[in-house]
């Protein structure tokens, strides 16, 4: 079985929001600015003009970190959080009751509520669609300019993230919580 | 590493996406007397898993048609993905790409023909068949006088009408009816968009060149803005490479960009003072000695002049510090630091519309600092690049004996002896819009011209001052507008005629030159939804209406058709008037026979959407992300050996032609460019935007999703004292007009400047998303012309500002 992860390159990301708009296509995601699957964080820039701090300006790609230890599955009353064969973190709109435990739980803030299912919804590395019909990319790394993601087999000691990850440093969020999440940040 | 990433964050911390018009929408149709539904909601379709059929297409959601693949499920465009075939766009669709769908199926289309019923610009049209759209265009209704009448009174003056048009791969279809047509009024985008850098660029070194961005080590951005105003491959070649793998990247700009969040040094300058800046980077160069000698004396006209001319004036960089407001010590290193890079340095050209008055200079002034360095023409650097012939459809272009030439008031000679034009030294084959319309309104003009077709343009939003366009819209007493969405421009119009969107047409194969050649081709995805057709169709059944009508008033008038009558006879003279003859052929006949010479080229080109020789043999994937399409020795880095293109082979520093039209013949420094604002004022900048396309994109719900309206950006300080707070409404006027929009406060522009982006602020009510939302600068931006080649100058309006 896989165990499906995302390496990010961000200190490649433009802000352009290609990603997130293919995710919406792709997925099918209400419009709206609260229905989003992933995002692009940055903070105001520090500084007075023209003396600004360029780093308090990056761009950090992010969405659903799925987690190894997720907490969002280890509080969800009906089981409607699970994780698939891939190792994937997903939701059972069927199960789910959106008592929104989740959505605290999640230290990543990385869930919202679908308005069309009234269930709690969040990136699936385009689990029920894309890699469904058998591709290899999730609609966020093949749509990007600048190739920030890499998505891939962790387990599969011959794809390109293993191998990126064994040979370049990279961080994980939060990593103190001791969630595992399987996206990770290239430096 | 602590980083904080979170979604509440991100709401709060950025502007996009914080105010949301989720109130009900009101509108009120084109195309109906009622009012819409309260509330539009826009429905976004998730791709299936069963039946799916994906096809080749070009993107046309700004002007980099990169290749895209169209998923297709019951006959429904679900998804759109990138084409890892195309060595330009080099497997990538942006957000506008990706946005393509709402285009297809935005419910505001133009989906049947028009005429208007109405006063002319009330927007009050009625539906009509295609043949009664022609009829009104040769015939004219009550309200409007067709092209019969417009050309028998003007006795077969055909420049009695404008043809203008926007960029796209069919505007070459277009023009070929304005050339079949014999008018000599044509206007396009070039001198509202990218005239004076191509031209400067083209006179110094021989053609508006491309960057190399995937191999040079140090990049001088200035005044272009990447990371938001996408080009490929150059966003891509840059930015994967600036902040990891080597590329060292200034950036200079007057606002914090996103493209200076990328760079390893950001340096604001003010607005219009670039050339002060490349002149004393030019002065260390020179005085230094940093230049590449050898390759100066060989390949350099006029050198010593231009180095006496910089070094005499004394652009030291400490005179350019109070000018630009770049510090000197700036301007020496970065000299030193290209001139060690060289030739893998590249000053990168840009590709904007005019902003200041002096741009035409800057863009020569650059185009020598780049030469200098001997980095033109090779790996790295500058480079032209080669690009596959095609074999070019032929058109017709008939002599018309009473058709006046252009109409742009040649100069007489004044007291300094200067030639050229009334509004501008040179005037290119696509004009200059505003000295145009400017002539046109004030009854400036030679003769009459008293209609217009219009193609893909959107004149009321596309150029300064708005209200001198509407004067011109309404004077015109015919207006035909050809366009997908309704627009400011087509409520002025007496017909309008709907064309289909990119998806739903096949365009004419483009040749697209470069480091890595290709030929690529927008495909037909669906067939065109409602009555729209794509313009080659439209063109044809017009001319077949109105081609043996116009004849007749041409033989009327016309001695010389009178003539070659009465030698041969009637029919073999009207063969060469037939206006029909280029619209016969369906598009993809016409392409097929546009690629014959090159074996395979054309099934290629129907399946993948992409040709180039031996492209079995080069392409090839690389890596999950990444695709090889040339090996490296088969790159065309370089076509000259190095040299410079232009008609001498050689860099020119003077332009002694220039002078007689009172234009430097090198590029210098006039006090008059300093910028200034007067107090209490601002200086209005403009931009463009990852996620917009000027006004073309405006009504896309999934873009307005990402960004929902414009903000003026207005320093922090500035904002305090003022009492404006993020998000409130602002009225900023000028001395032509006033706009509204919500307040942005931040650090990322001068006290003295603001900024927002174009396209904003729409005053058609056709358009449901688009109707009043934001900002319209060019309501407010006055009608500078730029002196050399009458572009207009987008940088030289203060405003002032107040919350209200």
């Amino acid at each position: 079985m896989a165990r499906y992860g995302m390496a990010l390159d961000y200190k490649s990301c433009i802000n352009c929001k290609a990603c997130e708009t293919a995710c919406k296509e792709e997925n099918g995601i209400l419009m709206g600015a609260d229905s989003h699957r992933i995002w692009v964080g940055t903070g105001e820039i520090e500084g007075q003009y023209p003396m600004l701090d360029i780093v308090s300006n990056t761009f950090y790609p992010s969405q659903c970190q799925h987690c190894e230890e997720a907490p969002c599955e280890e509080v969800c009353p009906t089981q409607a959080t699970y994780y698939d064969e891939g190792g994937i973190v997903r939701v059972d709109p069927e199960k789910c009751i959106l008592c929104s435990y989740c959505m605290n739980a999640c230290p990543y803030d990385a869930r919202y509520v679908d308005n069309r299912t009234m269930t709690v919804d969040k990136c699936n590395f385009c689990a029920d669609t894309r890699l469904a019909r058998g591709e290899t990319t999730t609609a966020c790394q093949n749509t990007c300019p600048t190739k920030v993601r890499i998505f891939g087999d962790l387990d599969d000691p011959n794809s390109e993230i293993s191998e990126v990850l064994r040979t370049r440093e990279h961080f994980s969020l939060k990593a103190n919580l001791g969630t595992k999440p399987k996206l990770f940040y290239l430096t | 590493m602590k980083v904080e990433i979170s979604r509440r964050k991100f709401l709060q911390g950025s502007v996009v996406m914080s105010v949301v018009g989720a109130t009900a929408i009101s509108a009120t149709s084109l195309l109906s007397k009622g009012s819409k539904p309260e509330r539009v909601s826009f429905k976004n379709t998730k791709t299936q898993n069963g039946d799916a059929h994906e096809i080749a297409t070009l993107c046309e959601m700004c002007v980099n048609k990169c290749a895209a693949l169209a998923r297709v499920e019951n006959g429904v465009i679900t998804k759109l993905n990138p084409n890892p075939m195309f060595p330009k766009s080099k497997n990538m669709l942006c957000a506008r790409g990706n946005a393509g769908i709402q285009s297809v199926y935005d419910p505001d289309r133009l989906k049947y023909p028009m005429i208007r019923i109405g006063e002319k610009g009330e927007g009050k049209f009625k539906r009509v068949t295609w043949d009664e759209a022609y009829e009104a265009i040769l015939h004219g209704t009550d309200k409007f006088p067709g092209l019969e009448k417009i050309l028998d009174e003007e006795e077969d003056n055909r420049s009695s009408l404008l043809f203008c048009a926007g960029e796209g791969m069919a505007e070459h279809t277009f023009k070929q009816f304005y050339q079949a047509f014999g008018s000599a009024n044509w206007l396009n985008h070039s001198s509202i968009c990218l005239q004076t850098v191509a031209s400067g660029y083209g006179v110094t070194i021989g053609a508006y060149p491309l960057a190399d961005l995937d191999n040079a080590e140090y990049i001088i951005m200035a005044g272009a803005n990447r990371a938001e105003a996408i080009v490929t491959p150059d966003t891509m070649d840059a930015f994967k490479r600036t902040k990891r793998r080597g590329a060292k990247l200034i950036c200079i700009d007057p606002r914090f960009t996103n493209t200076a969040a990328k760079s390893d040094k950001w340096l604001a300058i003010k607005p219009g003072t670039d050339l002060a800046f490349v002149l004393a980077l030019t002065y260390v160069t020179l005085t230094e000695e940093l230049h590449n000698k050898e390759y100066v004396a060989e390949n350099f006209n006029g050198f010593d002049e231009y180095q006496n001319s910089v070094i005499s004036n004394k652009y030291t960089p400490e005179w350019a510090e109070p000018i630009t407001g770049i510090k000197a010590k700036d301007i020496y290193t970065i000299a030193r630091e290209f001139a060690a890079h060289a030739p893998k340095a590249v000053y990168y050209p840009g590709r904007r519309s005019t902003f200041a008055k002096n741009d035409f200079q800057l863009r020569r002034a650059m185009a020598i600092f780049q030469a200098l360095h001997g980095a033109i023409d090779t790996k790295g650097g500058l480079v032209f690049g080669s690009t596959l012939p095609l074999k070019e459809h032929e058109g017709l272009q008939p002599l018309y004996e009473k058709a006046q030439a252009r109409a742009m008031g040649k100069k007489t000679p004044n007291e300094e002896g200067h030639t050229g034009y009334d509004d501008c030294a040179v005037v290119s084959g696509g004009g200059s819009w505003i000295s145009w319309r400017n002539r046109y309104i004030e009854d400036r003009m030679e003769y009459n011209v008293r209609g217009m077709f219009c193609y893909k343009h959107n004149p009321m939003a596309n150029m300064p001052n708005t209200a001198k366009t509407a004067q011109m819209l309404k004077k015109m007493e015919l207006v035909v507008t050809i366009d997908t969405m309704p627009s400011d421009t087509v409520m002025y119009a007496d017909v309008v005629l709907p064309e289909c969107t990119y998806l739903e047409r096949t365009d004419p194969i483009k040749t697209f030159g470069g480091v890595e050649p290709s030929f690529a081709v927008r495909n037909k995805v669906i067939e065109p939804m409602f009555e729209s057709k794509p313009v080659i169709d439209i063109l044809r059944g017009l001319t077949k209406k109105i081609s043996k009508p116009l004849f007749e008033i041409s033989k009327k008038y016309d001695e010389e058709i009178q003539d070659e009558i009465e030698d041969s006879d009637e029919e073999s003279v009207y063969a060469e008037f037939d206006l029909t003859l280029p619209f016969l052929h369906s598009q993809e006949e016409i392409n097929h026979h546009s690629v014959a010479m090159y074996i395979g080229a054309a099934e290629k080109l129907d399946k993948d959407g992409v040709f180039y020789p031996k492209q079995d043999k080069y392409y090839k994937q690389l890596s999950v992300n990444e695709y090889q399409y040339y090996p490296e020795n088969k790159k065309a880095y370089s076509i000259k050996g190095g040299k410079p293109i232009t008609p001498s082979g050689k860099v020119e520093c003077v332009m002694e032609s220039f002078t007689s039209k009172g234009i430097d013949a090198m590029p210098i420094w006039r006090d008059e460019y300093e910028f200034n604002v007067p107090k209490g004022k601002f200086k209005l900048l403009t931009g463009r935007h990852a996620q917009f396309t000027q006004s073309g994109t405006a009504n896309n719900t999934m873009l307005l999703d990402l960004m929902p309206e414009n903000f003026i950006w207005i320093n922090k300080r500035v904002a305090e004292m003022k009492n404006i707070k993020f998000a409130d409404m602002v009225e900023v006027s000028s001395s032509i007009g006033k706009t509204r929009l919500k307040a942005y406060p931040t650090e990322k522009i001068a006290p003295d400047q603001v900024f927002f982006i174009h396209g904003f602020g729409q005053e058609c009510e056709a358009l449901t998303w688009a109707y009043k939302n934001g900002g319209n600068d060019n309501t407010i931006i006055e009608d500078h012309i730029e002196p050399v080649y009458g572009a207009a100058a987008m940088h030289e309006t203060n405003v002032e500002i107040r919350k209200v």
